[in-house]
């Protein structure tokens, strides 16, 4: 039977072969054993160990440190191939936060693969480098951040009143001036976090007019209170992340919040974006995405074109900028969340959460891009998008010459039952203050202030059934039978019972809106003629039927 | 002071025992002395705890590679190598919700060979179940349950049950993905029996199922009570009752006189040349009787002379040791291959779908999803049973030992695979294409649908056919070829249309790549 003693042989033989393989490998052939190796100090070769930092509140124990030796704790003087580079000064200290606090990835893993996350079964790939500053969302909130063109004009401002000749802002400025005049002004990369004198333009007018000599001499001039509010703008999303102040601007100019909830905040019809940005690209279907497939080109994707990403999805393209659509991506994928030990929970969240303070800059201008725009359009001339009714033009000056601010200011409240105009005076909706923010911007996008009314709200008394016969032959075909809507606006709506006038109605039958499908009534068009002004006052008093009487 | 005499000589006493020291330790441990002889090599085996499990002489007809293949010492050193890698593994593994995912990560990327032992032990676990299916497989077509050997096949089907009860609760410690909705599953299969009861109205009163569930996870979800108590079947209870039942598996072997060999054995390998066989004979016996003498019963000796025995050491040891180092090799190689799965951590508001139990169960799950507890509770327990009563019903004699043995042999064999194979891929078919009463009539009472369904019906005609085949060949032997070659059938369909063929929803597709994205 010897061909049992050689079966032994030969298998302990093979077995005995792998496991000196198994051991060459793991002793000397991985990745991160040849990257140390190469690695040099001033002292000479380091240490080839496995490296890792270590953050039990945040439950992060990130071995990405042995290869990036020099971004781990006290290993700057580290040289050699770029991975082993050390990270670029940040706020926080990769070496007590660690790294997929903010990059995500998988921190335990060692190979280069895996610790990117770029393989099955890891639901937080890292954030490509490109979006790196869609890490600080996991833990902070930018408060009052504004639309794009405020942003802009500030950070205009800033530029054009020469704060950077002395000041230095995310990298840029605070160098010496060629003729000597500038001087070193504190950082203000992060004065939205850490605040600031609010005294400070007294204070810099005073020494620069004290001042005889030196650098102050003449440094700063009196400058206006619309410059001052673009600089205090500016300097309250100075946060240290100044790439996704400027994406999260780009989203609250794109009017996402109309439909899209984020941190409790926006309309119904879209899902919650709250945690968006923790997809998990192997729950995600990645057909008809070009590129490799990342939840960031997910995103880009699906704003170009978002039925084709989600079937049967009513969200309209986005239309921005490439560049823009970059930034929106990065925004969303910084919407994500990690439950976090209480020291580690930043100010700004603690303010958004706790003290309910909003995320989007108060004005009307933001509120008004941020909630209005996606429907409304940005200039408030109203879109028509294919397979859905198309949106009233509200900055129509036809319309904002007739509507009171009672008018507006009701609608936004109270929205339009019924209809897709949700009532926005809600928790997770606007505030009061903020409905008339927007419907001040609003006054202002038309550029009309409300004609003089002496009549009464309701002052028309005429033949509601002689209303409704011409109703029934010449509004219903948009405004729908009985007023209910259609390609028109629904005309029995409680909100216009309660808060539109009779002149109003009359104005707005008799003299049309420009810009849209609606004729004004008092003249004869190729598609309906003329009526006359009693014709008018029948069908008003036939809506105010429709609409329920009262009021 | 000076030594007296007496002190002198005890100081050269003490120098002599301290020399002597290690030869005593030597001779105290192996009494027999060197193994070099046949007969010290007896008393060697005889006089070993361990390896006095093992008879000291071998039949030379055990020894050929076609009497077992090897599967039986297979399946218990795929034990040998879970125990030893499980251990290893237990000194990192901590068994809570909380860590234990973390854990597995850590014994993958940073302990030292960590990833090899894991997979190590995940591919020992799966060798292990395919060679005790195999090794039962074998002891059934070679007749080996076959008087005396009946007690022994039972504690072989308990040793098949404890496998798989090892491997499952395996199974959820990692606290992955996979892991979570496997066991899932497999606790909502042992809640199968409540199909029953809710048919019948009872289960407020009697609900052994909800009752079965709660004993599996100590709680209503999987949670820390369920992972715990896996753990603890996984590492104690179950390692315990294997090692205990395999301990008397393997005495049994002996007692019951060897393996199962043919009644001719000794005729035929007297035809075969011996020359394969060591020159042991090098001293001659001190006694004319040999120590298997005193075992009672069917010994390979009794009768015969020991011509055709050989000394199990080294010869039995030998392709032992060859197995188990073979089964190492198979393992090792397996697991520098493919690494063992790890999901993402266990998310209980995001459902696998399709999840699915381990592919053992994947039969069952298959059957469950026609009717649960036919296929999570009735036809396995069927199945065990129809097992079980094999060796009472088979009291023939002839052509033991021999593969395909008895009436019909391996035509029947051939023939009722092709029934085995046939009738389920036939039955599923039906299913999936048309549909089963469910679909047919709403409003059908569960009853019905837990009587009627593919895998009663599958099980009604497996033994209609082996009904027919004992008649046919007027043997129960006949029978039981057809039967358990349709079991074997059956079982490999159904875990394969598990596996591969169905997806999200349990609904049939050709391949993955066919699933709807979501």
């Amino acid at each position: 039977m010897n061909k049992n003693k050689y079966l032994l042989l030969v298998s302990s033989a093979a077995v005995l072969l792998l496991l000196i393989g198994a051991a060459v490998q793991e002793t000397f052939l991985q990745e991160w054993r040849r990257l140390q190796a190469r690695a040099r100090t001033d002292e000479g070769p380091i240490p080839i160990q496995l490296r890792q930092v270590v953050n039990d509140s945040l439950r992060a124990a990130d071995r990405c440190v042995s290869c990036h030796v020099a971004m781990g704790p006290g290993e700057q003087g580290v040289r050699g191939e770029p991975v082993l580079a050390a990270h670029k000064p940040v706020v926080h200290d990769p070496a007590e936060f660690g790294c997929t606090i903010c990059h995500a990835g998988q921190g335990q893993a060692t190979t280069r693969s895996e610790a990117h996350g770029d393989v099955r079964f890891w639901p937080e790939p890292m954030i490509p480098a490109r979006f790196s500053y869609a890490g600080c969302g996991r833990c902070h909130a930018t408060l009052g951040v504004p639309e794009q063109r405020q942003l802009q004009a500030a950070a205009a401002a800033f530029e054009r009143l020469d704060c950077l000749s002395c000041h230095r802002v995310d990298g840029r400025g605070g160098t010496l001036r060629p003729d000597g005049g500038g001087m070193e002004g504190p950082d203000l990369s992060r004065v939205g976090l850490a605040g600031y004198d609010p005294g400070w333009y007294e204070t810099h007018l005073d020494k620069a007019r004290t001042a005889s000599a030196g650098p102050w001499r003449g440094a700063v001039g009196p400058s206006s209170d619309e410059d001052r509010r673009l600089l205090a703008l500016f300097l309250s999303t100075r946060v240290a992340s100044p790439m996704l102040v400027e994406a999260k601007s780009v989203f609250h100019s794109a009017g996402c919040l109309g439909c899209h909830k984020v941190s409790g905040v926006g309309g119904d019809d879209g899902m919650d974006l709250s945690r968006a940005g923790d997809k998990d690209p192997g729950q995600a279907s990645f057909h008809g995405v070009p590129g490799q497939p990342t939840i960031a080109n997910w995103q880009l994707a699906h704003f170009r074109s978002p039925a084709s990403i989600v079937a049967g999805s009513l969200m309209p393209p986005v239309a921005a900028s490439d560049r823009e659509l970059d930034l929106l991506a990065m925004y969303v994928l910084s919407l994500r969340r990690r439950d976090l030990p209480e020291v580690y929970v930043p100010p700004d969240r603690v303010r958004s959460v706790k003290l309910g303070e909003r995320e989007f800059a108060g004005d009307g201008a933001t509120l008004f891009g941020a909630f209005c725009s996606g429907c409304h359009g940005q200039d408030g001339l109203g879109r028509r998008l294919p397979g859905v009714l198309s949106f009233p033009s509200i900055a129509s000056p036809d319309f904002l010459a007739i509507a009171s601010d009672g008018l507006i200011v009701s609608t936004i409240e109270r929205g339009r039952p019924g209809r897709r105009m949700a009532a926005w005076l809600k928790p997770g909706g606007l505030r009061p203050a903020e409905v008339r923010a927007v419907a001040g911007y609003l006054r202002s996008l038309g550029g009309v202030p409300p004609e003089e009314d002496p009549r009464p709200a309701r002052w028309v008394t005429a033949d509601a059934a002689a209303g409704r016969k011409l109703f029934d032959g010449v509004c219903a075909g948009c405004h729908g039978p009985a007023g209910g809507g259609g390609e028109g606006p629904a005309l029995n709506s409680i909100v216009l019972r309660d808060s539109a006038t009779d002149t109003f109605l009359v104005k707005t039958i008799g003299r049309g809106r420009r810009g849209t499908v609606m004729p004004g009534f008092l003249s004869a068009t190729p598609a309906y003629p003329a009526l006359a002004s009693a014709d008018i006052e029948d069908v008003v008093a036939y809506l105010r039927v429709l609409q329920g009487g009262g009021s | 002071m000076r030594a007296s005499p007496g002190g002198r000589a005890a100081l050269a006493e003490f120098r002599a025992n301290l020399k002597a020291a290690p030869r005593r330790l030597y001779e105290s441990a192996f009494r027999s002395g060197a193994p070099t002889t046949d007969r010290s090599r007896s008393t060697f085996v005889f006089g070993n705890v361990f390896l006095h499990l093992h008879a000291v002489r071998t039949h030379r007809w055990s020894l050929r590679w076609t009497t077992t293949l090897g599967l039986g010492v297979m399946s218990a050193s795929a034990f040998l190598i879970t125990l030893v890698t499980g251990v290893m593994l237990m000194f990192y593994y901590k068994p809570s919700p909380d860590l234990a995912y973390q854990s597995i990560k850590d014994i993958h990327f940073v302990v030292p060979t960590g990833r090899l032992i894991r997979n190590i032990h995940r591919w020992a676990a799966n060798v292990m179940v395919v060679a005790v299916i195999l090794h039962m497989a074998r002891a059934f077509y070679t007749s080996a349950y076959r008087s005396p050997r009946e007690y022994n096949w039972l504690i072989g089907l308990l040793l098949l049950v404890v496998t798989l009860g090892l491997s499952f609760t395996g199974y959820l410690l990692p606290w992955d993905q996979l892991a979570y909705w496997a066991i899932t599953i497999g606790a909502n299969i042992a809640q199968s029996p409540r199909e029953l009861t809710d048919a019948l109205g009872v289960t407020g009163l009697f609900d052994p199922g909800g009752f079965q569930r709660l004993l599996l996870l100590g709680s209503d979800v999987v949670g820390q009570e369920a992972l715990i108590r896996f753990y603890l079947l996984h590492v104690m209870i179950l390692p315990l009752a294997l090692a205990a039942l395999a301990a008397v598996h393997f005495w049994r072997i002996r007692k019951d006189g060897g393996l199962t060999r043919p009644a001719d054995a000794d005729a035929r390998l007297a035809r075969e040349p011996a020359a394969d066989t060591y020159p042991v004979f090098t001293e001659a016996p001190l006694r004319t009787y040999h120590l298997a003498a005193v075992v009672r019963g069917r010994t390979p000796a009794v009768n015969d002379g020991p011509e055709h025995t050989l000394p199990s050491m080294p010869h039995l040891f030998y392709a032992e040791l060859g197995v188990l180092m073979l089964t190492l090799l198979v393992c090792v190689a397996l697991a520098l291959v493919s690494d063992a799965p790890l999901k993402e951590l266990a998310n209980p508001s995001v459902p696998e779908n399709p999840a699915k139990a381990p592919w053992y169960f994947l039969g069952l799950q298959e059957m469950v999803a026609f009717s649960a507890f036919m296929g999570g509770m009735g036809i396995p327990l069927i199945v065990l049973l129809g097992l079980a009563l094999i060796p009472f019903l088979d009291r023939e004699t002839s052509a033991t030992g021999e593969w395909w043995g008895g009436p019909g042999g391996w035509p029947l064999v051939k023939r009722s695979a092709l029934v085995g194979l046939a009738a389920p891929v036939a039955i599923e078919a039906f299913a999936i294409r048309f549909g089963w009463l469910r679909e047919w009539f709403p409003a059908i009472p569960q009853l019905v649908v837990t009587a009627v369904n593919p895998a009663t019906l599958l099980t009604a005609a497996y033994a209609a056919y082996s009904v027919w085949c004992i008649r046919r060949h007027q043997s129960a032997r006949a029978g039981a070829l057809a039967l358990f070659t349709c079991f074997l059938g059956g079982f490999v369909v159904l875990t394969a249309i598990g596996t591969y063929f169905r997806g999200p929803n349990w609904v049939f597709y050709w391949s993955p790549a066919d699933w709807p994205t979501h």
